[in-house]
């Protein structure tokens, strides 16, 4: 499944969105239901989130990588996440493009998911992956002006 | 005593289920009962690392937890029934627990046995299993692609088996003047009965008796099967089916579930019960049909066709199921042909393992794929030579003279007249009306469209040696026992195990009339092995034509038996004591008379019983049938299309249906209604969806779209009569008749009203977005 999501993030430059997305404390904070994002290598994470959406809830333990990073223009999300109502698999590709105004943020990623997220979460994955992304560029978006 | 064979009489079985008095599985409670569930693969195909059980161990009310490698040696695979020959078939081993691979969304990984059923749920978050995913694949024909993931090791290409059935040349298809080449396909749909899959196992240590309650269609192959899955004595195996709240081929297949509840109550000497979860139906309970054929078909310009040739993709799953290798091969290769005097046919059915759940019988397995793919490439062909569709299936279906008719795969087709429902369909619709109101509709921008099919089906299974030299592991025949009480009351006894078909009222029917007593004076015992002495179960559209004829055939042995007493009694000649409507009297003196229950008793106490009679009122009857009976008929279906949005709306439907002589109409009519439903829910709405690895994306009814009464207008059901000369009853199946020629109609009348838009197929299921990107593609062309 593919996932396509664009935030007009106003009065922020590229730089400075890229700083404050790239914060794993700014990252933790924001990221819904997050316990723990932890480096734990060069690029690479580690994370625990809580997701609940419908019938699928469940603490899932995540692996996250950026790779193909070009700053401030764009970089590859890719992440691993396990959990009891099955796994995620997302290669994401964020885009930034800055005007006068501010700066867009693009989103598009590439979804796999397994067990009751498959057989029965397929519909929602779509929209509660919205959902999670437009909580999250609001939060960047306040994390940043406080920042 | 009026006669009650013929008559609408309302189900007997229903005044129990309606009030709540039924029995299912899930009713059961057994002192000390323990309740289990499953943890499923999630992915399709992976190495299984590591199974952690040891969370789940420590939870409060967890007693038991079997994964693979625990009962690796002690329970042996669970092996398919239907062993088609001389197609190189591979059966591989499905262990009820995988061991070390698990090879589709849903295979079982632990079994937890628990005080509770939450807990049995609960406990499957705290089993942690490590999985290295393997490449996997879903769709059949790429499967037998050259670099396609291997599902097996010991399966080149993925091919279970290859079966071929007639032989038709390039040149048989070449010469000929019109040849339609298209493909089919039959997607996969979920058999979806009410009650799921279930089972209840009770063990008794003292003597050693295992008794399994478990939803199934056929319990003498469940014992016979799961004796040689536990490895446990026939004669102490007890299979029971309570009342089931549907089954439609899905309950036919014996799972490695049923096995699992079986092993674990003997291994904890308590009963085990399991009730599957409706996602969990989703993803293990046998999937149907998933068929991809490619078919050509030839004949000449003036509408004769003469050959026909197709090529089966036939995806079996990640496993054999029980009939899974019968379907797509021998009931979907010898009915190809049809109701159609077409001299040349081959079918080549490839059996594809692929990672997906095992695929069996749906019902009319294989005969409402061929026929659907039949009736479309018929259509197709009407189009080509400018031919209405009605005039080239009339001239190629064989004249009601030439029965018993032969196919061209060698099938004897019992009787039949074909043309018979056909008018009746036209006449009933006013064809000729229908077709200049969709031409006036059209230049309004309307578009109606007007489907038809033909259809035969073979029913009744049938003869045993047709059984042996097909491979299916076990006998056809039927078996019947009626007992005679000594105040006249019978109870019968018989192989075939109703749920919901209506054998109690059709069966009651014969055996009043034939014995000549009361209605409620006759009772059945069903669905127990312990009591039936055997039997093959309810599939195949067989428990009337050969169950009932069993029941006919005893009767008519307690009536012979009967009547030699009646002749001592009466102290008359044999020749001059008549038997007639429940009294046994002399000719020359019907008052010199004794009747049914006077007989019953003296049988009984065999106070005076004639020389050489053995005491009691008891027969039996194991009927093997000379032939299947192919009952027929025609469907013709009006639907309107929205083209704006791709909506489809019935208008009309009516069925004619050809079971022969009917025994209860009201029962089957039911039985007709049902199987349309099912028939138009897979023309239009159902569909079982797995993305290309074999992940799949449909495990609720949220998901996957049932036919509701609201989506049909009324059905006009018609009957025409052609009397089956099998048996007795002169009846043929009729369970699956509904199914077989729905699916074509409906999708006929479909594509028929987009005609202006030069569509000319769309798979199915056909839904409004399939449906309005054909007319995009359409109208662009």
């Amino acid at each position: 499944m593919e996932i396509n999501y664009a935030y007009k993030f106003k009065g922020l430059s590229s730089k400075e969105l890229w700083d404050v997305i790239q914060d794993p404390d700014v990252l933790k904070e924001v990221l819904p239901g997050c316990k723990k994002f932890e480096k734990v290598g060069d690029e690479q994470y580690e994370a625990i989130m809580g997701i609940n959406m419908g019938p699928i809830k469940g603490e899932f333990t995540a692996d996250v990588e950026q790779v193909d990073k070009n700053e401030p223009e764009s970089y590859r999300l890719l992440v691993k996440a396990k959990g009891k109502p099955g796994e995620i698999n997302a290669d994401a590709k964020m885009t930034f493009i800055g005007d006068d105004e501010g700066t867009e943020l693009t989103c598009v990623a590439a979804i796999e998911v397994t067990g009751l997220m498959a057989t029965i979460g397929q519909r929602m994955v779509g929209g509660v992956a919205k959902t999670i992304l437009k909580r999250f560029m609001k939060d960047i978006e306040k994390e940043a002006k406080n920042a | 005593m009026e006669k009650l064979v013929g008559q609408r009489l309302k189900r007997k079985e229903d005044p129990k289920l309606i009030t709540g008095n039924g029995t299912y599985v899930d009713d059961i409670k057994l002192q000390g009962m323990l309740h289990a569930s499953v943890l499923r693969s999630p992915h399709p195909h992976a190495k299984i690392v590591s199974i952690d059980t040891t969370k789940a161990e420590d939870l409060e009310g967890v007693v038991k937890i079997y994964t693979g490698k625990d009962l690796e040696g002690k329970i042996n695979p669970v092996p398919s029934s239907w062993l088609v020959p001389g197609a190189n078939l591979i059966e591989t081993k499905q262990y009820p627990l995988a061991i070390g691979t698990v090879r589709y969304v849903g295979d079982g990984v632990a079994f937890i046995v628990a005080k509770d059923r939450y807990i049995a749920r609960d406990a499957l978050n705290l089993i942690d299993v490590e999985y290295e995913t393997l490449p996997s694949i879903a769709n059949q024909k790429d499967a037998r692609k050259e670099d396609a993931p291997q599902i097996f090791e010991e399966v080149k290409n993925n091919v279970a088996f290859t079966y071929i059935a007639g032989e038709v040349l390039d040149d048989d298809i070449e010469k000929e003047e019109v040849v339609v080449r298209e493909s089919y396909n039959s997607q996969r749909v979920a058999p979806s009965p009410m009650e799921t899959r279930n089972s209840l196992g009770y063990f008794n240590p003292g003597d050693g008796e295992l008794k399994l309650y478990v939803g199934s269609q056929n319990p003498h192959i469940h014992r016979m099967v799961l004796s040689e899955v536990l490895d446990f004595p026939e004669h102490k195996l007890q299979v029971i089916v309570p009342d089931m709240g549907g089954g439609f081929g899905g309950k036919i297949g014996v799972y490695p579930d049923e096995a699992l509840v079986a092993y674990a109550t003997m291994d904890l000497e308590t009963p085990v019960k399991w009730v599957e979860e409706r996602n969990e139906h989703f993803q293990s309970a046998n999937g149907g049909r998933d068929m991809m054929v490619d078919v050509e078909l030839a004949g000449t310009k003036d509408g004769y066709m003469k050959a026909l040739r197709v090529v089966n993709h036939a995806n079996v799953g990640a496993y054999l199921a029980t009939f899974g290798p019968g379907n797509p091969t021998i009931d979907f290769g010898l009915m190809m042909s049809g109701s159609y005097k077409i001299p040349k046919a081959q079918v080549t059915t490839y059996g594809m393992y692929t990672n997906t759940m095992s695929v069996d019988s749906y019902r009319g397995a294989g005969k409402p794929e061929s026929t659907y793919m039949l009736e479309r490439a018929v259509d197709e062909y009407a189009r080509q030579i400018g031919m209405d569709p009605v005039e080239v299936r009339r001239k190629n279906f064989p004249d009601k003279d030439e029965f018993p008719f032969t196919n061209a795969q060698g099938l004897v087709y019992d009787s039949g007249d074909y043309q018979k429902p056909l008018d009746v369909a036209l006449e009933t619709a006013d064809y000729e009306a229908l077709r200049k109101e969709q031409a006036k509709l059209r230049k309004e921008g309307r578009y109606i469209g007007i489907g038809l099919a033909s259809y035969v089906e073979l029913s009744g299974f049938g003869p045993s040696a047709v059984a042996g030299a097909i491979g299916f592991q076990g006998g056809i025949w039927e078996n019947s026992t009626v007992r005679v009480h000594p105040g006249g009351t019978v109870t019968v006894f018989t192989g075939t195990s109703p749920h919901g078909q209506g054998h109690d009222t059709t069966f009651t029917q014969i055996v009043a009339d034939k014995l000549g007593i009361p209605y409620e004076d006759i009772n059945f015992v069903f669905n127990d092995t312990k009591s039936v002495s055997m039997g093959w179960g309810t599939y195949g559209s067989r428990s009337l034509p050969v169950g009932g004829t069993a029941i006919a055939m005893a009767c008519d042995k307690v009536i012979d038996k009967a009547m030699k007493v009646a002749v001592h009694l009466l102290e008359a000649d044999a020749d001059d004591v008549a038997f007639e409507k429940g009294i046994f009297y002399t000719k020359g003196n019907p008052e010199n008379k004794k009747t049914f229950q006077e007989i019953a008793k003296a049988a009984n106490f065999a106070w005076s019983m004639p020389e050489g009679i053995e005491p009691g009122l008891e027969e039996k009857m194991f009927y093997d049938p000379e032939n299947f009976t192919y009952p027929f008929g025609t469907h013709l279906v009006v639907v309107e299309v929205d083209v704006e949005t791709g909506e489809i709306e019935i208008l009309r439907f009516i069925a004619v249906t050809d079971a022969g002589e009917l025994i209860n109409p009201l029962v089957v009519e039911g039985q007709v209604l049902g199987a349309i439903a099912q028939g138009v829910g897979q023309a239009l709405w159902e569909e079982i969806q797995y993305n290309s690895k074999g992940q799949l994306l449909s495990g609720s009814f949220m998901d996957y779209t049932m036919p509701k009464a609201r989506f049909f207008p009324k059905i006009e059901m018609k009957f025409t009569h052609t009397a089956s000369p099998v048996n007795q009853l002169k009846a043929k199946g009729v369970a699956e008749s509904g199914t077989t020629g729905s699916i074509a109609s409906t999708v006929n009348a479909v594509i028929d009203a987009l005609t202006p838009f030069d569509v000319s197929n769309i798979e199915t299921p056909l839904t409004p977005e399939r449906v309005w990107r054909a007319i995009q593609k359409g109208a662009k062309n």
